[in-house]
Parts: structure tokens; sequence; C-alpha cells
């Protein structure tokens, strides 16, 4: 297949793989390790770039944190899906795809995840050529999803800055009896000697505001 | 309402009601309600199927894949309040249990000489080390208890320790290899790690706050919207179970027996028996008979959905900025705790339910929860997440 042109570097994905002797129920476990073998096969043989192998255990967010994954790849069945849960809440503000694999892949449960805000499923015994189609869409989709949530949460930042500064403004006002404009310049040449953006300013005068009563 | 639920127009709208439960004690009226054959009294069979991550649980239940779970409190309105993920409106049920989690320390702090919350604060003001304390879901109620009793202690979860997620089954041996100093978790896992002689038992949750709500009976609000009737048949057919777990001790070793079982809990029967009766062993020689042990009934009270026990999880949600903006406390809680339903389901039982929705707590700091004030409540916490410009 013809590579396109802006050809992306290779997606650093990492696999986290279920410490043996977590589960007691042993078929679940073999099941895991089996699910695991061919998923890392699917991903060798589809070209994809595995940094790293990561045992599940209390360890994991510092190593994630170090590598620096684009994708994060689980069994939908592992224990360990909890501690990734703790990655997902502690970096929100940086999110990255987390992708399940699963022996269960009846698309309606698979299209439900994806809406509950996981990437994608991959299915176990997923021919090769299959894996990098699905996670080129989950990548393509997080992507997507995530421009909208930051052009919203700027939106949101906006708002809360602008009603801060207001409220800023208000207090000098009340308490030096300035005028709105003169409150206004006095918050922005405080910015700008204090290095700080407006917000950040006001946000001080409330809290001084706040102390003092 | 002196008529049945179960026959004509109340006729469950779903026959099997697919349960979702987790391998802790805490399970056990859900488990016993389906093995006693409670369900079927009230016209709905359930069918259990074990989990093996909370987030597992709650993928499956947004995925309709399960129908209800017993789940952590604290977990759903997590996700009621998009915590971590799209927000989905949720319900409780029912409260599944009271008491019975405990905080362990490791047995290398108790040589160190480390054997209470003043010692273990006066050990980290030091300052030699970083402490590591293991909870086992970032909203659940075991973080919100861990991090409530170190701050009690005058120590901030956040800043002066460090804080990680580790399922229950891995505690133990991350404790014995000094990989953490402590966690909190629910039964049998704590019993484990004092049995394995790696840890001790510094707290009981019931010391944190006692008779604190524990697991919930939790489902999507759609699902309850859609199925009423069958919910109102699950949850008097679960406080039923409840009553004859509380009702005696014969009962509760039967529960131990089964619970012990591979399909379910798959743990020692006795170590799981022990502190189901309230017989506690700290891992240093101090043994008591605890007077608010795990609980399930209580007369109606451990299993009632009061609405401020589920406002005080969103207040520690907020206290710990998971939740970053304030929300209507108590309408979100009055929504998702379905108590008409509740209070309809205890008739059938002829369980009494309170009258009120809101109860008194006092906490082992002192502090007085009602529901009453949830934003002063909150900005009375000394420690807490401070707010963050543009956060």
């Amino acid at each position: 297949m013809k590579q396109p042109s802006n050809a992306r570097r290779t997606l650093r994905i990492v696999v986290v793989t279920t410490v043996p002797g977590d589960i007691a129920d042993e078929a679940v476990l073999a099941a895991q390790a089996r699910r695991n073998t061919a998923l890392r096969i699917g991903l060798l043989e589809s070209g994809y770039d595995i940094v790293a192998s990561l045992p599940a255990d209390i360890f994991l967010p510092e190593r994630i944190a170090q590598i620096q994954p684009d994708m994060i790849i689980i069994d939908s069945e592992s224990d360990a899906r909890d501690v990734l849960e703790h990655i997902v809440i502690a970096t929100r503000d940086e999110p990255r795809p987390i992708v399940l694999f699963t022996d269960d892949g009846t698309p309606s449960s698979m299209d439900a995840a994806i809406e509950a805000g996981v990437s994608a499923y991959i299915v176990a015994g997923l021919h090769a050529e299959r894996v990098k189609p699905v996670l080129d869409v989950a990548l393509m989709r997080f992507r997507r999803e995530q421009k909208l949530l930051d052009e919203l949460s700027d939106t949101r930042r906006q708002l809360a800055d602008r009603k801060l500064i207001e409220r800023a403004k208000g207090v000098l006002m009340a308490r030096n009896k300035l005028t709105e404009e003169e409150a206004y310049q006095r918050l922005r040449s405080m910015a700008m000697n204090k290095k700080l953006r407006l917000a950040e300013v006001a946000q001080r005068i409330l809290d001084v505001e706040d102390l003092l009563g | 309402m002196a008529h049945a639920f179960v026959a004509g127009s109340d006729r469950p709208e779903k026959a099997v009601i697919r349960a979702g439960f987790m391998p802790l004690t805490d399970c056990a009226s859900l488990v016993m309600a389906s093995v006693l054959g409670l369900d079927e009294k009230y016209g709905i069979k359930l069918e259990l199927t074990r989990q093996h991550s909370w987030s597992g649980m709650r993928d499956r239940l947004l995925q309709g894949e399960i129908d209800v779970a017993h789940v952590l409190y604290g977990l759903l309105y997590g996700v009621e309040n998009g915590i971590g993920g799209a927000a989905t409106r949720m319900a409780v049920l029912m409260n599944l249990s009271r008491n019975g989690q405990s905080i362990t320390l490791s047995r290398a702090l108790a040589r160190q000489g480390v054997t209470n919350l003043a010692q273990l604060a006066a050990a980290m003001r030091k300052g030699t080390r970083r402490y590591t304390f293991a909870h086992t879901f970032p909203t659940g109620n075991h973080a919100m208890f861990l991090y409530y009793w170190l701050a009690a202690g005058g120590i901030d979860p956040l800043r002066d320790a460090q804080v990680v997620t580790v399922p229950p089954s891995q505690m133990a041996v991350n404790l014995a290899a000094g990989h953490m100093d402590g966690f909190c978790a629910g039964e049998p896992w704590s019993t484990r790690t004092v049995l394995d002689g790696c840890g001790f038992t510094a707290a009981t949750s019931q010391d944190i706050w006692p008779d604190h709500p524990g697991k919930a009976l939790g489902a999507l609000g759609a699902f309850v919207d859609a199925n009423p009737h069958a919910c109102r048949s699950l949850i008097a057919a679960v406080l039923e179970a409840g009553r004859w777990l509380d009702e005696s001790s014969e009962h509760r070793d039967v529960a131990a027996e089964v619970l012990s079982s591979p399909a379910y809990v798959h743990g020692d029967r006795h170590a799981i028996a022990a502190r189901l009766h309230g017989e506690y062993e700290n891992g240093l020689g101090r043994r008591w008979l605890d007077p608010d042990p795990v609980r399930f009934f209580d007369e109606g009270e451990a299993s009632f959905p009061y609405v401020s026990d589920a406002m005080w999880f969103m207040t520690q949600h907020r206290r710990w900025g998971l939740l970053r903006d304030d929300v209507d406390y108590a309408a979100i809680a009055a929504r998702v705790n379905r108590v008409g339903l509740y209070r309809e389901a205890a008739v059938l039982a002829g369980v009494p339910a309170p009258s009120s929705l809101m109860r008194r707590s006092v906490l082992m700091d002192g502090k007085v929860w009602d529901g009453s004030v949830p934003d002063t409540y909150i900005s009375s916490f000394p420690i807490r997440r401070q707010a963050m410009v543009g956060a």
C-alpha cells in the first residue's frame, strides 16, 4: 500500500499485561495470556512498534509517565483496568487513547464502550490486516474528540476568566473609589508588572478580599 | 399499598436481571438473594456475573451488558458527574452494606513504632522518604476514606504522600515487598494481609465514620426508568437477604461458606466469616468484638439510600478536586437515589424505612455531616485541594 506523503511518526504503543497470580481463576488468566499473544502478533504484523510491554503493577503509573505513549492497550478482563483508570483521571488534562482487547466483539458493545470513553475495542483473533484500521480509527476519533473538548474548555475558561475579572474590578471600584475603566487599567498594569494573566491577578485580589472580608 | 406488586400491571418488565458483583465479602446480600431463591419469590431471576475490575463493571453497566451492579457508592457518583469520562445518568436503588472496610499499614511500619495515625503523621513529617498508600478506585469509597483518615491526622494525601490504585488482590504482595506503606480496601483482603503477617489493621472504616454507607446497588438511570417493577422486586429480594444475614450468626456462617466458593469471593471461609461476625484481630495482638461490624440490614437503616450519604461522596470528590466545580449536591443526590422506589419495595418486603432523607453523622474528626450545607462543609476542611485559577 502506498504511504501517505505526510506520514506521521510511528505510534508509541504500550501493552499492559496482567501479573500472573493476581487472578485466582486460572482459566481467566490463560484466556488473557492467549489474547495477549494474539494481540502482539497482530500488532507486529501490522507494523506497529510496541515500545513497552508493562506489567500491571504498582509502578505502572510512573512507567507510563516516563514513556508517554500515544496509546495504551489493555485486556478488558484485567483487574489492572482500575490502575489505568487512576492514570486516566490523574492525567485527564492530557488524555491519551485507551484501547481494550477482548473476546467479546459484538458491535453493539463496542459502540457503547466507545461512547463511554474507551477509544476502541480490538477483538482477539482479529486478523492482522484488521488491527491497523481499528487503531487508525481509534486514534483519529480520539484526536477529533480532544479537539472538540479543548475548544469547549477554552470557551469555558474564557467565560470563567471574564467573570473573575468583572468581580475583581467591582472590588477595586468599591474599595478605591475607581471608575470601571480605572479599575481595569489598574488590573492590567498589575498583571504586566507581575507577569501574570489578567485572571490570575483578579483571583489574587478576590482571595485578599475574602481574607480581609 | 396492600396489593401484590408482582401480578397484573406491576409485573416485572424483565424476568431476568443481570447483576455484576465484585469478589468481596459485602456482595453477600446480592449473592444470598439469588442463592436463597428470594429473587424468584418476587418474580425475577438474578443472573450473577463476577467482575474483575471496577472499571470493567462500570463499562458493562454503561454498555447494558449487566443491568445492576454491586458497586462503590463513590464510583456511581463519579460517573454521574462525568469524572474521567462522559457523564451518564445513574441510579442508586439501595445501600447494600455498612462498615467493614479497613485501613491496613505495613508490619515494617509497626516495627519502626508506627502503629496509629498520630505516629504515622509524625514519621511522615520527618520527611526522610516518600510514603505510598493504595486504594481501589480513584473516585471510590476506599479512596475517600483513606484521604479522610490521613487528612484527619494532618496529612495532605495529595501533597504529602503518593497515592495509587491497586487491585485488592495485589495489596498484600505490594505491602510485603515494601512497595507501599498502607492501603484501604474491603474484605476479605484486609484480613488476608493480617493473616499473611505483612500488615496490621490501623483503623476500620467504622472508626472513620460509624455506620458509613458502603456498596450501593447501582444501575443506569434509564434502566430504572424503563423497568421500575423489576427494580422494585429486586430491592425487595435483596432487602430480605440482608435481613436474613443480620438475623443470626448461623446465617452469616452459611453466607461465609457460600461466599468462599470459587464462584463468588473465592477465599478462605474462616477469613471471610471472622469479620462478618465482627471478630477482629489487628495483627499486632489486639482482638476485639466490633460493635459496628459490616451490616446488611440493621432494621432497614443500613439499606436505606439516604440522600445525605450520596451527597457526602460528592463533597469529598469536590474536596479533593475530582469535581472541579460546585454542583447542586442535594438535587443530584435526590434524583439519583431512588428513595420512592425503595420505599415501595420496603413495604413489599415488610421492612421499616426511615422517614427522613437525611441523617446526622459524626465522623472521626468530630465534624458533623447532615446534608444541610455542603459548600460550607467542604470549605470547613483545613486540608483540601485549593481552587486554582483557570482550573
